[in-house]
């Protein structure tokens, strides 16, 4: 058995988090290496079986860096791999995936695809480094596939983001028809399958938006110690000084909740969503006043601030927004307290 | 202490409360006389079924207990929703620390088993002019002989003693010498609340409850016997006083308020606007940040299971619950509309009552005592971010 903190120091060792945002191609080669890919996956599909708190110690790790790798992205669709009672040569797909061969997805959820019979039309966008991947997940109704990106009637395009950690694209599929082999699931389980790789992507953008949280608060107060105006340093403020204690205690707090939930087998998509809708907006908040607190420099691509801000945006939006789970996890929780 | 033993432990203590946790509690306390016969009848029902003091050491009965122990019996409490311990509460935790610590073989003959048999006590701390600032007291004891006693004269004025008036003690800081640093002359005293010259005055709250009272020491004579420490080591007596309880209270409170949401629920529905995605929304988050402040507290309290407690992060646990209950408070409060400004009985001993004026004026309690929102932050920057201090020594322009 693997305790969250020996993930937690592997993942810093590995992506050091005063070397921001580093190489794609080299990160993704060292997140395939170190095995991380396996960590959720079930024992019998070849893996260690270990559960979200394990994944999103990765993933909060890797936030922490601005991983600009696929590593959300690529431990998904590893486990809908996993998953699969349909797929052709499932061993070898995951020993594949697992070995850094990346099947992408789409992080937004939305999308127009339809499927009349098993072929496949219309628009997938967000789909997180497309250009670097031989497959595409894809969800239609009743429907799980594999997409080759390179067969007839697909194409990729790119859409630029203010984010600079991350490549997002839009697949379009035009009367693809899918291989009978790339089948991943149908009907029921398709259904199944797509609602569990939503939680684990709102855990995930949890994880993540909390590692990067923490590491642009901690870089925010050190500048605030060294950064001298009035023959003191800024951090001897108090205004200063409350401002990133109320950061510390939202930032603590969330965490704490990350991680409670993340071990609860129970936990259902509401909950999930509403984990992923406050951890972003905490994120999103903690950047909107590290820039603050930097002043001017803080507006320059001088200094890191824009990354992590950038990000956090981005963050808010993928897999639903706030006001989404928000309003879903109310509806829940409103009936389970039915009068 | 394995989860089996600790399952076990919950279940007993879940079949001991279903028999005798007081029902309907909340509407039998309508004087705070009576709330005060009921906190102590259910006080000693506690003792009795060996659940008030799983703190103290296993001499006692009903002592002993683990701090997991102590967490599944303050999570069953909670969850039973069975009155909060009000009136005992600085007595079991505050009382006992500082004479089980810091008192002669004496005082602990004297003051402890008393405890059981529902003696109270209060806290003689916060001044007028010392509240976050609690060094600067100015509350005099003078060290007198008369008829061959040895004495301390006391006199001054206390505040926020909470339930003083129902009080038979009080634990008391006074300053003995006004030289060197203010902290170092300050002792600690225990005080008869009901010795010549002390008068007690409960203050009216703005919610309309009497749950703190000023203390006036008017040549008040307490025996040199009754000295907790040295002559001027009460400060460091009444940091053992001050961190007797970590994190149980919030824990159990955070776990109270999750427990409450059914009220909001109630409302929401009443007012007919389960579909409203605006209210549906804040209702979802405010889900969200209960869940948190009860994250954040096991966090606290299974670390200090296992021994770690970092600097801070008691102050983190305490601005989360102190929040999260105003927000609480404030989503009742505005989905309660025009029906909660006309008056209403208010309940005592409780935080989320579903009186939302009442809730939220009462949630101050949170901000404001046991260290001020603004004192944690504090705490935070300069311990735990370890951001410069200010430099010390401000002077009148």
């Amino acid at each position: 058995m693997i305790e969250r903190s020996e993930l937690h120091d592997a993942a810093q060792k590995a992506f050091p988090h005063d070397a921001l945002k580093p190489d794609r191609a080299e990160s993704w080669k060292l997140i395939a290496e170190m095995g991380w890919l396996m960590l959720p996956l079930p024992e019998d599909a070849g893996g260690l079986g270990l559960g979200r708190d394990s994944a999103a110690a990765i993933h909060f790790e890797l936030g922490r860096a601005l991983c600009t790798a696929p590593v959300i992205p690529a431990m998904l669709t590893v486990q809908a791999l996993g998953a699969s009672e349909t797929l052709e040569d499932r061993e070898s797909w995951i020993e594949r995936a697992c070995g850094g061969e990346f099947i992408a997805i789409n992080l937004r959820g939305g999308g127009d695809v339809t499927a009349t019979g098993d072929t496949l039309t219309g628009t997938l966008p967000a789909v997180a480094d497309a250009d670097m991947a031989s497959h595409v997940l894809v969800f239609a109704k009743g429907l799980a596939a594999l997409v080759p990106l390179d067969a007839a009637g697909v194409t990729v395009s790119e859409r630029p983001l203010w984010d600079e950690s991350r490549r997002l694209f839009d697949v379009t599929l035009s009367g693809h028809a899918v291989e009978p082999a790339l089948v991943v699931a149908r009907g029921d389980a398709s259904h199944r399958l797509a609602i569990r790789l939503q939680a684990e992507l709102l855990f995930a953008l949890a994880a993540d938006s909390l590692g990067g949280a923490t590491t642009i608060l901690e870089l925010t107060i050190e500048y605030l110690k060294t950064r001298n105006q009035f023959d003191r340093p800024l951090g001897m403020f108090q205004a200063l000084q409350h401002r990133c204690a109320d950061l510390k205690v939202m930032l603590g707090a969330a965490e704490a909740l990350l991680w409670s939930e993340a071990v609860k087998p129970d936990a259902t998509l509401a909950q999930a969503g509403g984990l992923k809708a406050h951890a972003t907006e905490v994120y999103r908040f903690v950047c909107e006043e590290a820039i603050q607190l930097h002043g001017g420099i803080g507006l320059t691509d001088e200094i890191y601030c824009h990354l992590f801000m950038k990000r956090a945006n981005l963050n808010v939006q993928l897999g639903g927004d706030a006001d989404h789970w928000r309003e879903a996890l109310g509806r829940e929780v409103l009936a389970a307290l039915a009068g | 202490m394995n989860d089996t033993h600790l399952e076990a432990l919950r279940l007993e203590v879940r079949s001991w409360l279903a028999a005798n946790a007081p029902k309907g509690w909340r509407e039998a306390s309508r004087t705070h006389e009576d709330f005060f016969k009921a906190q102590r009848g259910w006080f000693l029902k506690l003792v009795e079924g060996g659940y008030a003091i799983p703190h103290w050491p296993a001499e006692w009965p009903g002592g002993g207990r683990s701090l997991a122990e102590q967490k599944v019996i303050y999570e069953e409490l909670a969850d039973g929703d069975t009155p909060r311990l009000l009136l005992s509460f600085a007595s079991t935790f505050h009382a006992f620390s500082t004479i089980h610590e810091c008192g002669t073989e004496e005082q602990k003959k004297r003051y402890l088993p008393k405890i059981l048999e529902g003696e109270t006590w209060c806290q003689g701390f916060s001044e007028p002019n010392a509240g976050s600032d609690l060094a600067s007291l100015k509350t005099r004891a003078e060290r007198v002989t008369k008829d061959g006693r040895e004495l301390y004269v006391v006199n001054g004025q206390k505040i926020w003693s909470t339930m003083a008036q129902y009080a038979d003690r009080c634990m008391l800081l006074v300053r003995t010498s006004s030289d060197g640093p203010k902290q170092a002359g300050i002792t600690y005293l225990l005080m008869d609340m009901k010795a010549p010259g002390v008068t007690v005055r409960p203050i009216n709250q703005i919610q309309g409850d009497q749950e703190f009272c000023e203390v006036f020491l008017d040549n008040v004579e307490i025996p040199v016997s009754e000295r907790v420490g040295e002559e001027g080591a009460g400060w460091a007596v009444a940091q053992t006083t001050l961190s007797s309880e970590r994190g149980l209270t919030l824990m159990e409170l955070s776990y109270r308020m999750r427990g409450a949401m059914w009220r909001i629920a109630e409302l929401i529905r009443k007012n007919s606007r389960s579909d409203d995605p605006g209210v549906l929304r804040d209702f979802g988050e405010l889900a969200t940040k209960v869940a948190s402040a009860c994250a954040i507290a096991d966090q606290f309290l299974a670390n200090r299971i296992n021994g770690i407690e970092r600097t801070g992060d008691a102050s983190i646990v305490k601005n989360t619950y102190s929040r999260t209950l105003r927000d609480f408070s404030l989503l009742g409060l505005r989905l309660g509309g025009m029906d909660e400004q006309y008056l209403a009985p208010i309940v005592f001993g409780d935080l989320t009552t579903g009186n939302w004026m009442a809730d939220f004026m009462n949630s101050y309690a949170w901000t404001i005592a046991g260290g001020s929102e603004e004192v944690q932050r504090k705490i935070i920057a300069e311990r735990m971010l370890e951001m410069p201090r200010e430099p010390k020594g401000w002077v009148v322009a």
